[in-house]
C-alpha cells in the first residue's frame, strides 16, 4: 500500500529543516512530469515527496549584469516566454519551446528536467553551450556551484548528492558576436521526445570563428561537449568545406546506442546532418 | 431475402439529409455531460484489477492466492479454477452457424500462458489501492517456455505450440480464379515481392471500462465500453447462466476502432460481481490496454504479378500469413476479409491466392479499423506502383487499365452490381493534388503518390446478419428510436436520428435515440464492420416509413385525397404541389375537415402533424413500429476455391498525398492529402467527412509511425510515450472529396465510410515518399530512419 | 494509509477532501469531486484527455499530485460554459464537426480556450502546434482545427 508522505516548504529555510531530517528517503517533486509517470510506472517508490515547485525563491528568472539566474523551479513555459531570456539566451528560448507540448511545458521546471538525468534533457545542451553553472544546496543550505560540464556524471547519474536541490542555473548573457541555435529531431513532430537534440553557440570576430560551443544530446550516456569539433572551428573561417569537415568528425565524437528510438546509425548520421546546419544557420 | 430500400434513381431532394448538420450528440460531449464507462458509480461499489502474466510463454503450474484473500478489504480473488466456462469463443449477431468462425480464447490463464499480459487472476476490493497490493500477494508459479514469435517459424513443422493443439495453424483460404501458371506464361512483364505490415494498437482514447452489479430482479447488469451489446449472450455462456439473466448496456464509447468488438473487461467484472453480490468496475490502464487487448494482425505477404506491356493485369498470386497471437479471437473473419480483397478493385484473368492465420506467442489480433482490408491494400498498392515504373507508365494509366466497374466480376466470381467508382475517386484525387510543389531546398525532394482500396461494409452475407429498429411517434410529436447500437463516436446514433427526422418530416433535435441497451432497445447487431448506417439505418427507415404511412393514410382520410399526394416535412402534412395539385379537392378547406386541423398559411395548405398524430391515436392507430431489416443471406463460398459472394457491397476511393522529403534526415512533411470516396449518398456530409479525415490520419499513423514493438513476445512500446499516434502537428489538413452515386445499399443509397477511409492511407504515403526518393519500401511503418537506410544514408 | 486535507477552488467553489501523497488533482477531481468532464486516457501525461486550467494555466491533471493543487484554483470544462451560455469554442466544436466519441473533446477545448486566450488571432499552425499535447484518435484534428480557427477568425473581426 501506498504510505507515502508529503510536505510543502514555505522557503527556503524551510526546505533545509526538511531535507536535513529526511535526507535518506526524500525525493523533490516539481512539475512531476517526469515524477509522476515513473511512480505510475512503478519505475520510483518514493517515500517521501518534498513540494519544490512553488517555492518562491526558486521561481525566479533575474538579470545582474551580465549574468542570469534562472531557479531551479522555473517552468519551461515561463522560460520560453520570458523575455530576457528570448533576448539574451535565444539558444536555450528555442529548446524551450520545443520541449515536449504545451501542457508539460507549463508543468515542468528546469530544475526537473536538469535532475532527472536524463540523456535526451532538452535544456541540457543549450545550457552546456551557454556554460553555465548548477547551484547546488546540500541539505544544510551550503550552495556549491558546479559548471554544467561536471554536473551529469554517468547515465542518469549527476552531481546531486542526497537530499541535494538545484536551486538555480545561471550563466553569462549570449553576447552580440555570438551565433546560435537549437534544434531536434524525434519520432513525430508533436510533443515528441528527442531522438537526438543539439545546441550551438557560435563567437564571431568578422567571419572568423572566435569560440565554439557546441553540445549534443541523447548520443552518448549523458548530455555531452563536442570539443573535438569545437577545435576544429574556432580561428577558422567557415566555409562549406569546414562544414562537412566537421559533419565527419562529430560521427567519431559520439558514442549513440541503439534503442526503440532509433539505432546508433541513424542517430549518428542525423548528428551530422543537425550540426552542418545548425552551423550553417549560424553564419547566415 | 435481401431487402433494398432505395429512393427513386434520379437524386430525389431531401430535407435532412445530405445536409451538414451538427452531431446530435455534440453538445452533451462539448459540455462534458456524457457519461462515458468510467463516469458511473454505484453504492457500494468495489474495484477490480486483474493479475497479468510477465511471460509471454509460459507453463502455468500453479496460483497460489491465499496472502490476497486474506488482505482486508478484498472481497474476491478469482483464477480460472472460478469461471464456470474458462474455454469460449468469440462469436455474436449471426443468425446463421458458420463452421471456422469461432474465435477460440480464454477467459482466464489456464495450462499455457499464451501472450504476455494475459490475465491470470482477477482482484475485487474496497479500493483500487488494496486491489493493486492484493495483486502483488498472489504468488504465480511460472515454467518458462521457449515460444514463437514469428508466423513463419510457427508454421514448420517442429515449432513450439502457442497451444494445446498439435498444430499453430488457425485456418487457411483460397481464391483460384483461372490458370495461374497460364497466366504468368502471358505476362510480359512479372514482379514479385514480400510485403509485411506490423502490430497497430486502436489507440482509442477512452481505455477499456465497465461497471457490473445485480438488479433487483437478479440480473446481472454490465454497463460497459463495447462495440458489442450483443455479448451478452457469451457473457452469459460463460457465467453459466441463461443468456436471459444478463444485460449489456454500452453507453457513449470513446472510440473503439474494433478494439471493443472483443469482450474486454465484461466477463472479469461480471464474475466479480456475482461471487461478491457487489457493484464491481474496473477499468484498464493504458499499459494494461496495450499489453491485453487485440491489435491488428501484422501480415507477411508474398506477391507476384503478371503483367502485359500495354498495362493489362494477367496473373496474380498472393500468399499471406497473418500472425493471430496468443488466441483466435477474430482471426478467421478478419483472414477472410484479406483473401477477398487480396487482388483490391482490380480485374485480374487469373489469380491464385493463399492465406493463412497463425498462432504466436505475441499479443494477440483481432479487429481493427478496416479489417483484414487494410494489409493487402498496402501490398497490392505498393506493387501496381512498381510494376507501373517497370513499364515505363504513369501509375494512374496502369491503373485505368485495370479498375474493375460496375457489372465486372471480383476476383471471387462475385459480380459487382453495385456501384463501383474507383477510377473516377482516383481521377478526382488527382486532379486536386495538382501539379508537383517545388522543392524547399537542395536537400529535400517532393514527391505524390496515391493508393486506390476497397473494403466492404455490412457483415460476411453467410453470417445471414439482421439489425432491428423501434420508431415511436408521441402525441407531442417528438421521436423516439429504440435501436440497439453501439455509438463509438461515428454518429452511429445521430444518424439514425437523421434518417427518422428525414422520413418523418419532424427536426433532428426533436428525434431522442435510446441506444444500446439489451434490455430495453432492440438488438441491432454490432458497431462493427461499417454495418450500422448500412443495417440499422435501413431498419430506422423502414420503422419510420410505416410510422409515416400511417400518418400519411389518415392524412389522406381527412382531405380525402391519396396518401401519395401529400408529404411531410417541417412537422406539416403538405400537398405535393404538382398540376392537378390545385384542383384535386374541391371546395374550401372547411368543407372537408374541422377547422382546428387544417390551417392556412400563403396558400399553402397543410395538416399539423402533432393533430394529425393525435387523430391517429384517438383511432387506435399504431404510432410505433418495430421493423426488422435483413442482409441478403448467402450460402456459405467454397473454401477450395474462393468462389461466391462473401458480401454484400463495397465502398471504394482513393488518398493521394505530395510529400516533402528531407534527404538528410529522412524526416517527411505532408503538403497535401486528399481522400475521396463514393459514399452512396452522403447522411450527413460532416459526418462523412469526419470519417474520412480521421480514417485518413488513423491509416497514416500505420505508415508512418505506429509500430507495437515486440521482443520475444514482450511489449516495449506500452504506453503512450512509445506508441505514437500522430499529434495535431502531425497530421496535415485534409481535402476530402465525396462522390455520391447513390449506388449504395444503405438507407437512400448510402455506402459505409467508418472502415474503408483508413484502407488506402500506408500505401498512399509510401508510394508518395517513394515517388520523391526513387526507392521502394516493404515493410511499415516508414520512418524517418527507414528513409535514410533507403537512400544508403546509413 | 496517510491521508491530507485539500481544499482547491473548482469552477468556483472550495471543495474539500482527504488524499493520500500519490493521489492526483485527477484522480480527486474524478473520484472524490465527480468531475467527469475531467477524462483520464493514460494516467501519464501523454493524452491531454485530463487537461484542466490550473491558476490561469493549462496542465495535466494526472501530471500534478492533488496536495501539489491545495489552495488554488482549478477550472474544467464545466466552468467556461454551461447550456444556456456556451463558449464560442465549444459552439464552434459542435457546428464545425470538432467532435466524434467525445472523450478528447474536454481537454481539447480546454487547450483552444487557453490558446485564444493567448493568441486570440492564431493561425492554424499556430493552432496545430498549440493542441499538440492533444491526442485525439477519431478526427484527424482537421475539424477541431477548423473549430479553433473559426473562432479565431470571429476574434480578428
Ligand atoms: C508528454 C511529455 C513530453 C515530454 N517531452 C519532453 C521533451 O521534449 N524534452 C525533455 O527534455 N523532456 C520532456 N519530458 C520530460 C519532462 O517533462 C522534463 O524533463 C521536465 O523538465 C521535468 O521537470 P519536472 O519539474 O516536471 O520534474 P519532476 O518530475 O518534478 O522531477 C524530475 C526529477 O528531478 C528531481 N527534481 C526536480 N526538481 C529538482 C530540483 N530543483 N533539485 C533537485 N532535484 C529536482 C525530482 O526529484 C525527480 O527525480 C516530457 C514529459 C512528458 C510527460
Ligand atoms: S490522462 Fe492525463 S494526459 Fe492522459
Ligand atoms: S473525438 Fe474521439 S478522441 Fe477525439
Amino acid at each position: 500500500m501506498n504510505n507515502m508522505e508529503f510536505l510543502k516548504p514555505a522557503s527556503l529555510e524551510d526546505l533545509f529543516q526538511m531535507t536535513k531530517a529526511h535526507k535518506d528517503e526524500v525525493t523533490f517533486i516539481a512539475g512531476g512530469t517526469n515524477l509522476i509517470p515513473q511512480m505510475e510506472r512503478g519505475v520510483e517508490s518514493p517515500s517521501l515527496i518534498i513540494d519544490v515547485s512553488d517555492l518562491q525563491e526558486m521561481s525566479t528568472i533575474t538579470e545582474n549584469g551580465n549574468i542570469i539566474s534562472i531557479g531551479g523551479s522555473v517552468t519551461i513555459a515561463d522560460i520560453a516566454a520570458d523575455s530576457i531570456i528570448k533576448t539574451c539566451a535565444p539558444v536555450l528560448a528555442d529548446a524551450a519551446l520545443q520541449l515536449g507540448n504545451p501542457l508539460t511545458r507549463n508543468r515542468a521546471t528546469i530544475g526537473g528536467n536538469l535532475a532527472d538525468a536524463s540523456p535526451c534533457a532538452d535544456t541540457a545542451p543549450p545550457l552546456m553551450t551557454l556554460e553555465a553553472t548548477v547551484h547546488i544546496a546540500d541539505v544544510d543550505g551550503n550552495i556549491k556551484d558546479v559548471p554544467i560540464s561536471k554536473f551529469y556524471l554517468d547515465y542518469r547519474f549527476t552531481a546531486l548528492g542526497r537530499g541535494d536541490v538545484i536551486t538555480k542555473i545561471s550563466f553569462q548573457k549570449q553576447g552580440k558576436s555570438q551565433k546560435g541555435n537549437f534544434s531536434k529531431i524525434g519520432l513525430r513532430k508533436g510533443s515528441a521526445i528527442s531522438v537526438i537534440n543539439m545546441a550551438i553557440l557560435l563567437d564571431f570576430d568578422h567571419d572568423t570563428c572566435k569560440q565554439a560551443r557546441i553540445a549534443m544530446g541523447s548520443i552518448a550516456a549523458t548530455p555531452i561537449r563536442i570539443y573535438k569539433v569545437e577545435e576544429l572551428l574556432e580561428g577558422k573561417k567557415i566555409n562549406d568545406a569546414l562544414i562537412e569537415e566537421c559533419g565527419e568528425l562529430v560521427k567519431t565524437e559520439i558514442s549513440p546506442i541503439t534503442d526503440i528510438r532509433g539505432s546508433a546509425e541513424y542517430r549518428t548520421a542525423v548528428a551530422a546532418t543537425l550540426l552542418k546546419r545548425n552551423i550553417k544557420k549560424a553564419i547566415l | 431475402m435481401f431487402e433494398k430500400i432505395i429512393e427513386n434513381q434520379d437524386k430525389p431532394k431531401y430535407n435532412v439529409i445530405g445536409k451538414p448538420k451538427p452531431r446530435h450528440d455534440a453538445w452533451e460531449k462539448a459540455l462534458g455531460k456524457t457519461r462515458y464507462a468510467d463516469d458511473f458509480t454505484q453504492p457500494g461499489m468495489l474495484y477490480a484489477k486483474v493479475l497479468r502474466s510477465e511471460y509471454a510463454a509460459a507453463n502455468l503450474i500453479s496460483i497460489d492466492t491465499g496472502e490476497a484473500e486474506k488482505l482486508p478489504g478484498v472481497e474476491a480473488v478469482l483464477t480460472a479454477k472460478d469461471v464456470p466456462k474458462n474455454e469460449t469463443v468469440t462469436k455474436f449477431g449471426q443468425t446463421h452457424e458458420v463452421g471456422g468462425f469461432e474465435g477460440f480464447y480464454r477467459v482466464l490463464a489456464d495450462k499455457k500462458i499464451r501472450f504476455k499480459g494475459e490475465a491470470v487472476a482477477l482482484v475485487a476490493a474496497e479500493t483500487p489501492a488494496i486491489a493493486e497490493q492484493a495483486l502483488k500477494l498472489i504468488k504465480v508459479e511460472y515454467e518458462p517456455t521457449e515460444g514463437v514469435y514469428d508466423p513463419i517459424e510457427a508454421l514448420k513443422p517442429d515449432a513450439y505450440l502457442v497451444g494445446e493443439k498439435e498444430t499453430n495453424l488457425i485456418c487457411s483460404y483460397k481464391v483460384i480464379k483461372g490458370d495461374i501458371e497460364k497466366g504468368f506464361e502471358e505476362s510480359d512483364l512479372i514482379v514479385e515481392n514480400t510485403y509485411k505490415t506490423q502490430m497497430v494498437d486502436h489507440a482509442y482514447l477512452e481505455p477499456e471500462s465497465g461497471v457490473a452489479w445485480i438488479d433487483e430482479s437478479g440480473i446481472i447488469v454490465i454497463r460497459a465500453s463495447t462495440q458489442v451489446i450483443e455479448h451478452f449472450r457469451g457473457i452469459a455462456d460463460v457465467l453459466n447462466i441463461p443468456s436471459n439473466k444478463v444485460r449489456v448496456i454500452a453507453p457513449m464509447v470513446g472510440g473503439g476502432f474494433g478494439g471493443k468488438e472483443d469482450i474486454t473487461v465484461e466477463t472479469f467484472i461480471a464474475l466479480l460481481a456475482m461471487k461478491t453480490e457487489r457493484p464491481v468496475s474496473l477499468t484498464f490502464t493504458r499499459e494494461e490496454s496495450i499489453l491485453a487487448h487485440g491489435k491488428r494482425h501484422p501480415y507477411v505477404m508474398q506477391y507476384k504479378v503478371g503483367v502485359k506491356n500495354d498495362g493489362k493485369l494477367v496473373a496474380l498470386e498472393a500468399k499471406l500469413i497473418s500472425d493471430a497471437g496468443g488466441y483466435i479471437y477474430l482471426s478467421p473473419w478478419i483472414l477472410m476479409y484479406s483473401t477477398v480483397t487480396a487482388a483490391g478493385p482490380y480485374d485480374y484473368t487469373h489469380v491464385k491466392v493463399d492465406t493463412h492465420s497463425v498462432l504466436t506467442n505475441n499479443t494477440f489480433a483481432s479487429a481493427n479499423r478496416g479489417f483484414g482490408g487494410v494489409q493487402p491494400c498496402f501490398a497490392y498498392e505498393s506493387m501496381l506502383d512498381e510494376v507501373a515504373e517497370r513499364l515505363g507508365m504513369s501509375p494512374l494509366e496502369l491503373r485505368k487499365k485495370n479498375y474493375l466497374h460496375t457489372g465486372d466480376a471480383l476476383v471471387t466470381g462475385r459480380v459487382l452490381e453495385h456501384a463501383v467508382e474507383t477510377e473516377q475517386t482516383a481521377e478526382k484525387a488527382l486532379a486536386a493534388l495538382g501539379e508537383p510543389s517545388k522543392p524547399k531546398s537542395s536537400s529535400h525532394k517532393v514527391g505524390q503518390g496515391f493508393a486506390s482500396g476497397m473494403l466492404s461494409y455490412g457483415r460476411m452475407c453467410f453470417l445471414h446478419d439482421t439489425s432491428r429498429s423501434y420508431v415511436s411517434i408521441e402525441l407531442d410529436g417528438s421521436v423516439i428510436v429504440r435501436c440497439g447500437v453501439q455509438d463509438i463516436g461515428c454518429g452511429q446514433c445521430s444518424s439514425l436520428a437523421q434518417i427518422a427526422a428525414e422520413v418523418l418530416g419532424v427536426p433532428m433535435e426533436e428525434i431522442t435515440v435510446y441506444f444500446g441497451d439489451t434490455a430495453l432497445t432492440p438488438l441491432a447487431g454490432t458497431t462493427t464492420a461499417t454495418r450500422q448506417l448500412y443495417m440499422s439505418g435501413n431498419a430506422t427507415l423502414k420503422a419510420a416509413r410505416a410510422i409515416r404511412d400511417t400518418i400519411l393514410k389518415k392524412s389522406g382520410e381527412i382531405l380525402g385525397i391519396t396518401p401519395e399526394r401529400l408529404e411531410l416535412r417541417d412537422k406539416r402534412i403538405y400537398i405535393k404541389k404538382g398540376p392537378q395539385c390545385t384542383t384535386s379537392y374541391g371546395g374550401s378547406r372547411g368543407d372537408i375537415i374541422s377547422s382546428e386541423i387544417c390551417v392556412d398559411i400563403n396558400q399553402d395548405r397543410y395538416l399539423d402533424l402533432v393533430a394529425v398524430v393525435k387523430a391517429c391515436a384517438a383511432d387506435g392507430l399504431s404510432l410505433s413500429n418495430l421493423a426488422q431489416f435483413n442482409a441478403p443471406a448467402r450460402e456459405l463460398v467454397d473454401f477450395t476455391t474462393g468462389q461466391g459472394q462473401v458480401f454484400t457491397d463495397f465502398t471504394y476511393g482513393t488518398h493521394a498525398l505530395e510529400v516533402s522529403v528531407d534527404t538528410e534526415t529522412g524526416d517527411v512533411e505532408i503538403l497535401k492529402y486528399i481522400s475521396c470516396y463514393d459514399v452512396g449518398q452522403a447522411i450527413n456530409p460532416l459526418s462523412a467527412e469526419g470519417q474520412m479525415e480521421g480514417g485518413a490520419i488513423y491509416g497514416l499513423g500505420q505508415g508512418m509511425c505506429e509500430d507495437v514493438i515486440l521482443e520475444k513476445g514482450i511489449t516495449k512500446t506500452p504506453t503512450f510515450a512509445e506508441y505514437l499516434i500522430p499529434t495535431s502537428m502531425d497530421a496535415p489538413d485534409i481535402t476530402s472529396i465525396l462522390v455520391e452515386s447513390g449506388g449504395g445499399v444503405g438507407p437512400f443509397g448510402a455506402k459505409g465510410i467508418g472502415e474503408p477511409s483508413c484502407v488506402p492511407s500506408s500505401p498512399a504515403f509510401t508510394n508518395a515518399v517513394s515517388n520523391a526518393i526513387g526507392v521502394r519500401f516493404y515493410d511499415l511503418p516508414v520512418t524517418a530512419e527507414k528513409i535514410m537506410r533507403a537512400l544508403g544514408k546509413i | 494509509m496517510k491521508t491530507y486535507p485539500v481544499k482547491i477552488k473548482v469552477n468556483g467553489k472550495w471543495k474539500e477532501a482527504a488524499v493520500t501523497a500519490r493521489d492526483t488533482l485527477l484522480d480527486v477531481l474524478r473520484k472524490k469531486w465527480l468531475a467527469y468532464e475531467v477524462k483520464n486516457g493514460c494516467s501519464e501525461g501523454d493524452c491531454g484527455a485530463c487537461t484542466v486550467n490550473l491558476n490561469g494555466k493549462t496542465v495535466n491533471a494526472c501530471l500534478v499530485l492533488a496536495l501539489q493543487a491545495n489552495g488554488k484554483e482549478v477550472t474544467t470544462l464545466k466552468g467556461i460554459g454551461t447550456e444556456q451560455n456556451p463558449h464560442p469554442i465549444q459552439k464552434a466544436f459542435v457546428e464545425k464537426g470538432g467532435i466524434q466519441c467525445g472523450f478528447c473533446s474536454p481537454g481539447m477545448i480546454m487547450s483552444s480556450k487557453a490558446l485564444l486566450d493567448k493568441n486570440p488571432v492564431a493561425s492554424r499552425s499556430e493552432i496545430r502546434e498549440g493542441l499538440s499535447g492533444n491526442l485525439c484518435r477519431c478526427t484527424g484534428y482537421h475539424k477541431i482545427v477548423d473549430a479553433v480557427e473559426h473562432v479565431a477568425k470571429n476574434n480578428q473581426s
